[in-house]
């Protein structure tokens, strides 16, 4: 019984043998309890294996083990359902060559994981399984069970594993240093995701990992050796290679379970020749049965952040079935009333959070709870383990309640993200929600100042005195209510706008749609057909009337954004339309950016100076254009990487792999005899997209890799061009005379565009230019500025169809924000104290937003609803008579004498 | 005498620096842990009051980290930051604590680099100028004691 079972673990202590509970390796044995943070948090038994079902059922002190607990049978009426049954690991015991099954120190990715992990079966520390050992040399094996035909491996690329073993790698080399080296066995790396190639950058040159292109033909120990011997043929063509590995990780790949094929085939939806869920080319959330939707690895193999949008665009598209948006209830949950802790000498309560090893592992927690004990003013301080659990917000609200305590301070991570969860833990205990100091020992001790363990604790002490210091002078504050506007506005009418314009408009929603050019469509309207064979043409067509012809859609043409302001929930954003460049100011509770990214077109390779020379983009149009052009082609190089992965450009465009793919099959079709080589670094056509690579290999595509520092060069041969790249199996330079040369040239973000729309909105971007989501794996199409969401390649380069999974995920962000009648404000607010204002102006003339007046009484007055927070005017006004809530001067100035109490001591 | 490590507070910004800073732990960039962090909603908020307190309770160094020039998300409270920074470092220096000692830096909230660059140069800077005069005083009055 569920909602009895409290994880006590007397059941496992008891009867060890059928309780299912095992942390850590041993994947073989039935995992119910796989590690300690399991959704529900309960144990699950193995009757088959019980000898005494009575005593068992008696050693549980909640009564929570139920002996005849069997499977029922339930009717569940809905409107819409959605599929997120995920994908089951691929299981590399038939790989015999790799030595998982016996040999100890093989293991998955997985199971490295959780050697790594604090709650592991090593508690964090890296041992090899068989002996104990640190192991010095670690191997990962990449495309374990992906990419391959043999022995019941898929043929998909599996998408995520490139990045956790990159990961894996990092962490081992920056936890454990120099004594680990750490070697990646790879075909291609697939760095496509945002900041992702920045992250491989960083594990080759900053940590040291060693990359070898190839694929190991066999693992195997000898007998009289310790170590393991992993054999490969190296990709240049070189001898053939043994070297000794301590530990060997397979990067093993996903697959669709039995099970979930069983439930697939129940429903009716039909599943792909790779059992993944088939779906819409352009409409990936969507089934062939309407009314299902999936989400997750079910629809194909995928990263956090995009498993995160997509089940946000499946739920917009569920949400769509279900009539008004009234039928969406809304549960609140009763809160206790708000103590008034008013007169009372502080008790601060200090919870410390290890985040695992995150913090855990640089610093001595136990010894730092036993610290803040002894600080003033503090009544209990206990470690928390990973204090945003759900045991742990539960533990936290539970002491606050019992202990009496006044205030809390959280040693942890930033308030930035994760505030707002423990606010909501002491809101619970009958705290005043701004009675919480978070201390962020996370990212200002323990990531940063790993390399000095003497100062980092001191580091993390000084921050939580701070922290205590300064709590002990907050105040309850209350929040402030306002009406939320209802519209919306989208900047950016290409795919990811529209698309969101509808799935808002659809559910009711009026959507203001400004478009900076003169029409609508932005770059897919030059895009013929996807990898697929879906008419991008057709889709772009609809999407434009559906969106022109919608009663809930106001389209404005020719819009170019000039200024912002407001507040969250009624936000006013002016704009320049049309010609005449008449002003125009659209009120909005919320806004979408999906002002995409241009198609790049960098002057190199005699691009625009050679007839023969043109973008991947250009390619496209041209070959469904003119067909009898191709036909007389007899050589054809594409050159992939033009203008990204470069120090100009250092991320990688993602698209430009498939488009090659594409563009050479299209070539081959319509002239089977042209030869096509595709001139790459790397060839990343990720998750189903390996098919099409697959398929240009057969049809004879020729794939030759070029070195970065070593790119291929182009020389004008009259109509043709001379394209000369070294092969690296041959190991000699060759030329080829070309009839055409495609460049991958990939996007490039519109930076003045992207600047202007920083500039006024306030949006931040990253280093790479595009705009900074607000979390990159919580909420992927969130931006920092409550009320403001990102889709589309404005948030990072993307294909149409994930473009279009993301423009439906910001709209069921947008309308879950929407569905309040009010917005809640932040309580940080300036306050007038009347008998010290000397009326002299100074703050009427500071804020940047116009709230200060003088009243009739003769003293400024300052509306606590139009209020920013800022704090500007507190600190200019001379006689000390405004105060910001929150961020009062003695709350500062008491955390500073935290700080230094300890220098004066 | 034992290396002098020096107590530097950094005002920072919500919506800029602090973030910078969390990207900074993020990608685990290292950098002197003399650097103490107070959040502050704008740099705008930073009074002078709150420097010069700093100061006085013994900091060797302190700076204000604000949005770059337009990015401020209170329109333009960095720059008055910047102008008050400049009006305290004369201050400083009228008192003797030295105006080089106080800064207004200015970044954005993706360049975890730059953070974790600032704090390294700020930090190297104010070892070189040495303790500040409170934290001399207080230093001698304790030799004297003992």
């Amino acid at each position: 019984d569920l909602d009895k079972c409290t994880a006590c673990g007397v059941c496992y202590e008891k009867f060890p043998g059928c309780v299912r509970f095992t942390p850590g390796l041993d994947h073989r044995a039935p995992t119910c309890m796989r590690y300690p943070r399991t959704t529900p948090r309960a144990f699950s038994i193995d009757m088959e294996k019980c000898a005494d079902p009575a005593g068992l059922e008696a050693c549980c002190p909640a009564g929570a083990i139920v002996l005849d607990d069997a499977d029922q049978t339930r009717r569940e009426a809905c409107g819409a359902i959605v599929l997120a049954p995920g994908a089951a690991l691929f299981d590399p015991s038939g790989m015999d060559n790799f030595g998982y099954v016996d040999q100890p120190d093989v293991v998955t990715s997985l199971e490295y994981e959780r050697i790594l992990s604090a709650s592991g079966p090593t508690r964090g520390r890296l041992e090899r399984p068989s002996d104990g050992r640190r192991p010095r040399k670690i191997a990962w094996i990449q495309c374990v069970g992906s990419r391959g035909l043999q022995k019941g491996a898929a043929s998909y690329c599996s998408n995520v594993c490139c990045m956790f073993a990159l990961k894996e790698a990092i962490i081992t080399r920056e936890r454990f240093g120099e004594n680990v080296d750490a070697t990646i066995f790879f075909m291609d790396i697939r760095t496509v995701g945002k900041g992702y190639e920045r992250y491989q950058e960083r594990a080759k040159n900053d940590l040291g990992v060693r990359f070898v292109r190839c694929r190991p033909h066999s693992v195997i120990r000898k007998n009289d050796e310790d170590t393991l011997s992993v054999s490969y043929a190296p990709y240049d063509g070189g001898e053939l290679a043994t070297e000794a590995y301590d530990m060997v990780v397979l990067s093993t790949g996903f697959k669709i379970a039995g099970d979930v094929r069983e439930m697939a085939g129940i429903m009716g939806v039909e599943l792909n020749e790779h059992h993944f869920a088939r779906t819409e080319n352009l409409n990936p959330a969507a089934t062939n049965r309407p009314g299902i939707y999936v989400c997750g690895m079910f629809e194909g193999p995928k990263d956090i952040p995009e498993t995160m949008t997509q089940a946000s665009a499946a739920a917009c598209m569920a949400t769509a079935h279900l009539g008004s948006p009234g039928a969406v209830v809304r549960r609140e949950e009763e809160l206790p009333p708000e103590r008034d802790v008013t007169g009372e000498a502080p008790r601060v309560g200090v919870f410390i959070c290890d985040c695992g090893n995150n913090i855990g592992g640089v610093i001595d927690v136990d010894a730092l709870t036993e610290w803040a004990r002894s600080l003033p003013g503090v009544a209990a301080a206990e470690a928390v383990g990973h204090g945003c659990s759900g045991e742990s917000l539960e533990r936290i609200r539970r002491v606050v309640s019992e202990e009496g305590l006044n205030r809390v301070v959280i040693g942890g991570c930033s308030p930035r993200t994760h505030e707002i969860k423990f606010q909501d833990a002491i809101r619970k205990a009958g705290l005043n929600k701004y009675l919480l100091e978070m201390a962020n020992i996370r990212d200002q001790a323990a990531w940063v100042h790993r390399d000095q363990p003497a100062m980092v604790a001191q580091k993390a002490e000084d921050l939580i005195r701070m922290a205590v210091s300064g709590v002990s002078s907050a105040r309850p504050l209350v929040e402030r209510a306002l009406p939320m506007n209802k519209d919306v506005l989208v900047v950016g009418g290409g795919v990811s706008g529209m698309s969101a314009a509808l799935c808002l408009a659809e559910l009711g929603i009026h959507v203001y749609l400004a478009e900076r050019s003169p029409e609508l469509g932005g770059v897919a309207k030059n895009i013929r057909r996807t990898l697929e064979g879906a008419d991008v043409g057709a889709f772009v067509r609809e999407l434009i009337e559906k969106t022109e012809a919608h009663e809930n859609i106001q389209v404005i043409t020719g819009a170019i954004i000039v200024d912002h302001g407001g507040m969250p929930g009624m936000f006013r954003t002016g704009m320049q339309v049309g010609k005449q460049m008449f002003y125009r100011q659209i009120r909005h509770g919320a806004a979408v950016i999906a002002s995409g990214a241009l198609p790049h077109r960098p002057s190199e390779h005699l691009l625009g100076r050679h007839e023969a020379v043109m973008t991947q983009l250009d390619a496209d149009a041209f070959i469904d254009d003119a067909p009898d052009t191709v036909k007389t082609w007899d050589n054809v190089v594409m050159i992939q990487c033009v203008g990204s992965r470069c120090p100009e450009n250092p991320t990688c465009s993602r698209v430009c792999c498939q488009s090659a793919v594409k563009n050479a099959l299209r070539i081959k079709k319509i002239n089977p005899d042209a030869r096509v080589f595709v001139l790459h670094r790397d060839v990343r056509t990720y998750g189903f997209q390996e098919d099409y690579y697959l398929r240009a290999r057969e049809l004879g595509v020729i794939f030759i890799r070029y070195e970065a520092d070593d790119p291929p060069r182009v020389e004008a041969a009259e109509g043709q061009v001379d394209v000369t790249f070294r092969d690296p199996l041959l190991d000699r330079e060759i030329t080829v005379t070309a009839d055409s040369l495609c460049l991958s040239a990939g996007f490039e973000v519109d930076d003045e565009d992207a600047e202007d729309l920083a500039m006024i909105f306030k949006l931040q971007r990253g280093e790479d230019g595009y705009f900074l989501e607000d979390h990159t794996k919580l909420r992927p199409v969130d931006l920092p500025i409550p009320g403001f969401f990102v889709a589309g390649s404005a948030h990072g380069p993307k294909l149409i169809r994930e473009s279009v999974t993301q423009a439906q995920a910001v709209a069921a962000r947008v309308q879950a924000r929407l569905s309040k009648d009010e917005i809640q404000l932040d309580a940080a607010a300036a306050r007038v104290d009347k008998e010290k204002c000397a009326a002299c102006l100074v703050c009427v003339r500071a804020c940047p937003f116009d709230v200060p007046f003088i009243n009739a009484d003769g003293y400024s007055e300052i509306d606590p609803a139009r209020c920013h927070g800022c704090g500007v005017c507190a600190a200019e006004c001379p006689a000390k008579a405004i105060q910001l809530t929150r961020f009062e001067d003695d709350r500062i100035l008491a955390g500073l004498e935290g700080l230094f109490e300890r220098m004066v001591a | 005498m034992e290396t002098f490590e020096p107590v530097i507070v950094a005002f920072c910004c919500h919506y800029c620096a602090y973030t910078a800073a969390d990207m900074a732990g993020s990608e685990r960039l290292a950098y002197p842990p003399n650097v103490k962090i107070v959040r502050v909603p704008c740099t705008g908020k930073v009074d002078a009051i709150h420097i010069l307190k700093a100061f006085e309770k013994g900091a060797d160094g302190v700076y204000v980290a604000g949005c770059l020039e337009g990015d401020c998300h209170f329109k333009n409270g960095a720059s008055r930051a910047a102008r008050r920074v400049a009006y305290v470092r004369k201050l400083l220096d009228e008192i003797g604590v030295g105006g080089e000692r106080l800064e207004m830096v200015r970044m954005s909230a993706g360049m975890g680099d730059r953070f974790a660059e600032t704090a390294k140069e700020i930090t190297e800077k104010i070892r070189e100028l040495g303790p500040g005069p409170v934290r001399m005083a207080a230093l001698s009055e304790a030799r004297k004691a003992a």
